[in-house]
């Protein structure tokens, strides 16, 4: 019989606080918007507090937690040590809120925060690479966790030369290095990471079968070359081996798209549940933010740039992560507390376990905020910007209540086998 | 002599639910079929409806518990098999057309 995924299952104690603290830093960051103006540069200081506020906080905890379900699923292992989930979760809480403090107060503990984060971030790599000597499989997923994990290692060393640069420590060109982190992190491990968990999660979810996976083989390996390509010329400082990377990445991610249009045509689900919104609404998001990237190329205009890359962050990689929060946190907490009572009394269905209009004010904020907040950005129009910050800060919270909602489900069930 | 039908076995699998289609696995075409042998010991080929199935271990368990419910039943054994593999064709007219929103 084929290896089984659900002996190697984490508690759930284990992974709902990185859930609960993703969605409280989600919060935060959607707060903290409403303080920020459309036009800026990339390099000011409280953008990147921001940014790493969103990306730490929310982006990496939330895929760190969901990763310590969906290793063992994907690679049909057990992990090496999943204790260490415990120690790599408070790290990166603490060394998250040190580092915005240090973009945003002094950057004298910027060196600090970025410590935090670089050792929890080399707990999680190691963790991943000791679990990947376990699996026998040899698929394009496995190999892609590999990568992400490799270019997760070199964003975070990257990112902590950048704090020791800007706290004076160390002497290197902040710019360049910065250029490096940012892809290694957004290109080599979040869309990679994403990109690999979508070719199970969403087949799962739709229940789509009998697919080619051409497109999507294609797209991993674009994307895995070109992180490393833009990564190298960012190093280097050599701009026309980035400009490849970056065509590349974007022929990859169209590779992707495809696949995508695949599975969707395939899908035997057409349920418009809250995760199906959030997927059209992402893989949406995807698009606009390859066209504006395009046009950011021809125009050379920054806002455009902005636009692009908020529409990248918020409306794809956001409406992937909270669209699949409301499946995955039901299943994690059902299997905790409901799956013992299977033929012993009656037991809620996963859709039963959440608030469908809660999620759905969620999504209608969100996504009209998106779409604000994007126009905002492209205009450098503060009064849009600010409706869309609103309207995320508002959906944000019907998220926290959701969430809070869906984790404590259950919780006073009587989980004894006696009939 | 064994007693035991299929149609018992069928319907003591009947019971078990997929939690995250609401569907159970008999209708949902994820049995593939039972062999039962003249000391009522009972053999369930299935599959499931995706290979990362999370729940791949207790679905397994779950429609062994509920075949040895079954008064007179042997040994129970269930096999996972991965061909052919699912698709949609193989569930009931309601579960499609439930599925499709028709």
């Amino acid at each position: 019989m084929k290896q089984i995924s659900s002996d190697f299952a984490p508690p759930l104690k284990l992974i709902a606080p990185f859930f609960k603290f993703g969605v409280i830093y989600y919060l935060l960051a959607m707060l903290t918007l409403l303080f920020f103006k459309p036009d800026f540069v990339y390099a000011q200081t409280d953008v990147a507090g921001w940014v790493h506020l969103f990306l730490l906080g929310f982006v990496m905890m939330i895929i760190f937690g969901a990763m310590a379900q969906l290793v063992p699923v994907v690679l049909e292992a057990g992990h090496a040590v999943v204790d260490v989930y415990y120690v790599i979760m408070p790290l990166l809480a603490v060394g998250t809120v040190v580092m915005v403090a240090g973009f945003w107060i002094t950057p004298v503990l910027l060196p600090y925060g970025g410590l935090l984060v670089l050792i929890a971030m080399i707990i999680f790599a190691i963790e991943n690479f000791a679990t990947l000597k376990k699996t026998a499989l040899k698929t394009l997923t496995v190999s892609t966790v590999k990568w992400s994990n490799a270019y997760l290692l070199l964003g975070i060393l990257t990112g902590f030369a950048i704090a020791l640069g800007l706290a004076g420590s160390l002497s290197i060109d902040v710019g360049l290095m910065l250029k490096a982190h940012v892809y290694a992190v957004l290109g080599g491990y979040v869309v990679l990471t994403i990109i690999g968990l979508s070719l199970i999660l969403v087949p799962m979810f739709s229940l789509a079968h009998g697919f080619d996976e051409t497109s999507i083989n294609r797209a991993f390996k674009l994307v895995i070359g070109s992180a490393g390509t833009v990564f190298l010329g960012a190093l280097f400082g050599w701009e026309s081996m980035m400009y490849i990377g970056y065509t590349v990445t974007i022929l990859g991610i169209l590779f992707y798209l495809h696949q995508i249009y695949i599975l969707a045509t395939l899908t035997v689900r057409k349920e418009m549940d809250i995760w199906a919104k959030s997927m059209i609404f992402a893989y949406g998001s995807l698009i606009v933010s390859l066209l504006l990237g395009a046009l950011y190329f021809l125009l050379g205009r920054e806002s455009v740039l902005h636009a692009s890359v908020w529409f990248l962050l918020m409306g794809f990689i956001a409406s992937m992560i909270t669209g699949h929060l409301y499946k995955i946190v039901p299943f994690l907490v059902w299997f905790e507390r409901f799956a013992p009572l299977v033929g012993k009394k009656k037991i809620p269905m996963l859709h039963e376990m959440y608030s469908k209009e809660g999620a759905s004010v969620f999504f209608w904020f969100n996504a009209s905020g998106v779409v604000l907040g994007g126009i905002g950005l492209l205009f450098e129009s503060d009064i849009w910007f600010k409706a869309g910050a609103s309207f995320l800060f508002a959906g944000a919270l019907f998220l926290m209540v959701t969430m809070q909602k869906m984790l404590s489900y259950g919780s006073d069930e009587d989980t004894s086998t006696e009939a | 002599m064994c007693d035991l039908t299929k149609e018992m076995v069928y319907d003591a699998i009947s019971t078990v639910i997929d939690p995250e289609v609401g569907f159970n696995l008999v209708e949902m075409g994820l049995i593939y079929d039972v062999i039962i042998d003249e000391n009522c010991n009972v053999h369930v080929v299935m599959t499931l409806s995706t290979q990362g199935c999370p729940l791949h271990q207790m679905i397994t368990t779950w429609v062994k518990e509920a075949v040895e419910r079954i008064e007179g039943v042997g040994e129970v054994e269930v096999e996972v098999v991965w061909e052919p593999a699912w698709n949609i064709s193989m569930a009931d007219e309601h579960v499609k057309n439930t599925l499709n929103g028709l």
